[in-house]
């Protein structure tokens, strides 16, 4: 299922790799080098992910970003930053992009953003049942109560954040640091495996006494929720 | 017009002003309208004596000395003298030898008018007659003519004087000023050069200008505080990193070496951890010099600090449980505002959470306490491990100062040092204790600070409470 990707990027090197990789998932990627030219071409509206380096000649990402959204131009945009304290990611957040990676970065880090973003915009565009099914898993959000196979799981609060996040991205890699910015909210790197103690206790919940595991873990990126 | 020269006269226009207005009132206060009423007669009174002589003659003016000694009131004086200082004709009882010396119009002179027994004041009026004797008119003023007359004149020699002096004054006034910031000039000019020991001297008088010099002193001090630490710190780093790179380089040397597919597949992927705690480490350099520099005040804003202590508590329950510890925390009864940084102080927290179950989680406890008072909050991380004795806790905080020195890849020893620099973001310190037994780690950040001013000096920390 191929979308369209603007890609605004100076950098030759990163903008063919990205853009390489990107093709190779099936999505269609325009690229832009500069934040005027990446302006002009994002201003149609017709891209469903916007790619965009924070620094950029001509005009800078989070100007680029600005106009945007001063033209009511919601297209999802992820900024690309060398810029990674944690007054910038705020400051990028706040400018109105939906993410915000810190270079340099995993090429499976930016896929899992970009395909979470994606799959974002298509609930925005067809909203589905509140329930939330991922195999024999159910989810009702309103009522926040999970069965798996009929039986109820007991879960603390963020755990069901957890789990909830991973059965929105379902089939999909979610890493470590998505997990901390957006079950958390904190936009720090901890040094330590806490996200990792997280979910193998929801691991433990959701899986042990089940054939089939739910949770799997993908080396090297993070981890997928899939039936 | 140079700025001496400008001083100069302003402290001469003052110092003209302020006597000019002493002298007006002096004057004011002596001048007697009745003295002047008396100038004016007895200069009418010799004119018109004058006048008879010219018009009739000397027996017109005999007349007339006549009439008037007969008729007028008896303070009149009048009298023709001859050359030689005798009196011709008049009421005066004898000539004072100082009338003897004969000069045209106005004088004061101590007179005895004849049936007076006590000479006294009088203002006189002498005009040389055309057969060469000396007309002499006036009246007895009463006392204090001369003493005003002279007083009137010292006032106006005062004035000059006072003028002079407040020009002397301004000019030496400049030029203390000008010596006083020309010192001060000059060390800038030093220090411009590159020479950053060198300080402005202060004199022990604590005027206005010892306090600019101290005041400069101590933004010097603290620029050459700041100077020393980046060059620590680019020191340390360039050290620092030389590790972790070396470990770096050595992994994908293997890497490339290796035969096998699943190795090499290993190896790589240490490669990339590598990098990341590498990346870690530089972020983290940078966040903490972010702090020092405060930028990011900017992204303040009300929260419940209470809360967050307890969502960091959370999410670290698992990981001291997994340790075989237990964490607790000790949540306030009440909301605990704070004006800050969230997702900053979340990391500091979280650092020092880090850093008790790193070091301190084979004690079996971790404690956390949001301690609010009238002027702080005190955020306190409090483990059962070993501690830090007092005298490494400076080196504790320091970057990159891990008292471990086997460095392994956990923690670079930056954890402290950018909790204490999100403190100092936050005007406040970051204190290290004994919890006996124990390392005991607190937050003390001010509830009202003046986050617009100057931070408290991090150099400058009080003794921590135990």
């Amino acid at each position: 299922m191929g979308r369209k990707i603007l890609l605004v990027e100076d950098d030759r090197e990163t903008a063919s790799y990205l853009a390489k990789g990107l093709s190779q998932e099936g999505h269609s990627v325009e690229q832009a080098t500069n934040g005027q030219d990446g302006l002009f071409r994002a201003t149609d509206g017709s891209f469903d992910l916007i790619i965009l380096d924070r620094m950029l000649p001509v005009l800078d990402g989070l100007s680029v970003l600005k106009a945007l959204r001063a033209a009511r131009i919601e297209t999802p945009v992820l900024i690309l930053s060398a810029l990674a304290s944690v007054g910038d990611r705020i400051e990028g957040l706040e400018q109105g992009s939906d993410d915000y990676l810190v270079k340099p970065f995993s090429f499976a880090e930016l896929l899992a953003r970009v395909n979470a973003l994606l799959r974002r915009r298509e609930a925005r565009v067809n909203p589905a049942d509140h329930r939330l099914t991922v195999g024999d898993l159910e989810i009702d959000p309103l009522s926040r109560s999970v069965r798996r196979a009929g039986r109820k799981l007991d879960l603390k609060p963020r755990e069901y954040l957890l789990l909830e996040y991973f059965a929105r991205n379902e089939g999909r890699v979610v890493t470590r640091t998505m997990l901390l910015e957006q079950v958390w909210d904190y936009h720090f790197d901890p040094g330590t495996n806490v996200i990792d103690v997280h979910v193998s206790r929801l691991r433990r919940k959701l899986d042990e006494g089940f054939e089939k595991p739910l949770l799997h873990t993908v080396r090297g990126a993070g981890y997928m929720l899939a039936a | 017009m140079s700025t001496t020269l400008r001083i100069a006269l302003l402290a001469g226009l003052l110092a003209l002003v302020s006597n000019l207005a002493v002298i007006g009132f002096i004057y004011y206060r002596t001048h007697d309208e009745a003295v002047a009423t008396v100038h004016q007669q007895v200069i009418e009174q010799g004119k018109v004596l004058a006048d008879v002589y010219r018009s009739g003659g000397k027996p017109a003016l005999d007349d007339a000395i006549r009439d008037t000694m007969t008729y007028a009131d008896p303070q009149t004086a009048v009298a023709v003298l001859g050359r030689d200082g005798r009196q011709i004709e008049g009421n005066l009882d004898a000539v004072p030898p100082s009338l003897a010396k004969f000069r045209e119009g106005y004088r004061n002179a101590l007179i005895r008018l004849r049936g007076q027994t006590t000479p006294r004041e009088a203002a006189l009026v002498m005009h040389e007659l055309p057969d060469g004797n000396w007309l002499l008119s006036g009246r007895i003023a009463g006392e204090g003519l001369a003493i005003r007359d002279a007083l009137e004149g010292s006032l106006l020699i005062a004035l000059i004087v006072a003028g002079l002096l407040g020009l002397l004054g301004g000019l030496i006034l400049a030029n203390y000023v000008g010596q006083r910031i020309g010192e001060i000039a000059r060390v800038a000019d030093r220090i411009s050069a590159r020479d950053l020991s060198q300080r402005v001297p202060v004199s022990s008088a604590d005027d206005a200008f010892d306090q600019l010099g101290r005041q400069i002193n101590a933004m010097l001090d603290r620029i050459s505080t700041l100077m020393e630490e980046l060059r620590l710190l680019t020191d340390s780093l360039a050290h620092d990193l030389r590790s972790p790179v070396s470990r770096l380089r050595s992994a994908a040397h293997a890497a490339a070496q290796a035969t096998d597919v699943s190795e090499q597949e290993e190896l790589l992927g240490s490669v990339i951890r590598q990098a990341d705690s590498l990346m870690r480490i530089l972020t983290t350099v940078l966040e903490i010099s972010r702090s020092e520099a405060l930028t990011g005040r900017k992204q303040f804003a009300w929260f419940d600090v209470g809360d967050l202590a307890a969502e960091l508590a959370e999410m670290y329950d698992p990981l001291v449980e997994e340790g075989s510890a237990t964490l607790v925390y000790d949540r306030p009864a009440w909301p605990v505002p704070l004006f800050g940084h969230r997702q900053l102080l979340a990391q500091a927290i979280s650092n020092l959470i880090e850093n008790a179950i790193r070091y301190g989680a084979s004690g079996g406890e971790i404690r956390i306490r949001v301690e609010p008072s009238e002027r702080n909050i005190r955020i306190e991380v409090a483990d059962r491990g070993p501690g830090i004795p007092p005298e490494r806790r400076e080196e504790a905080r320091r970057r990159f100062g891990r008292l471990d020195t086997s460095r392994s890849d956990e923690g670079a020893g930056l954890g402290l040092a950018l909790a204490e620099s999100i403190a100092h973001l936050h005007g406040g310190q970051l204190l290290l204790a004994d919890n006996k037994p124990g390392l005991l780690t607190v937050l003390v950040l001010p509830v009202h600070a003046d986050l617009a001013g100057e931070v408290q000096e991090p150099g400058h920390k009080p003794a921590a409470a135990a």
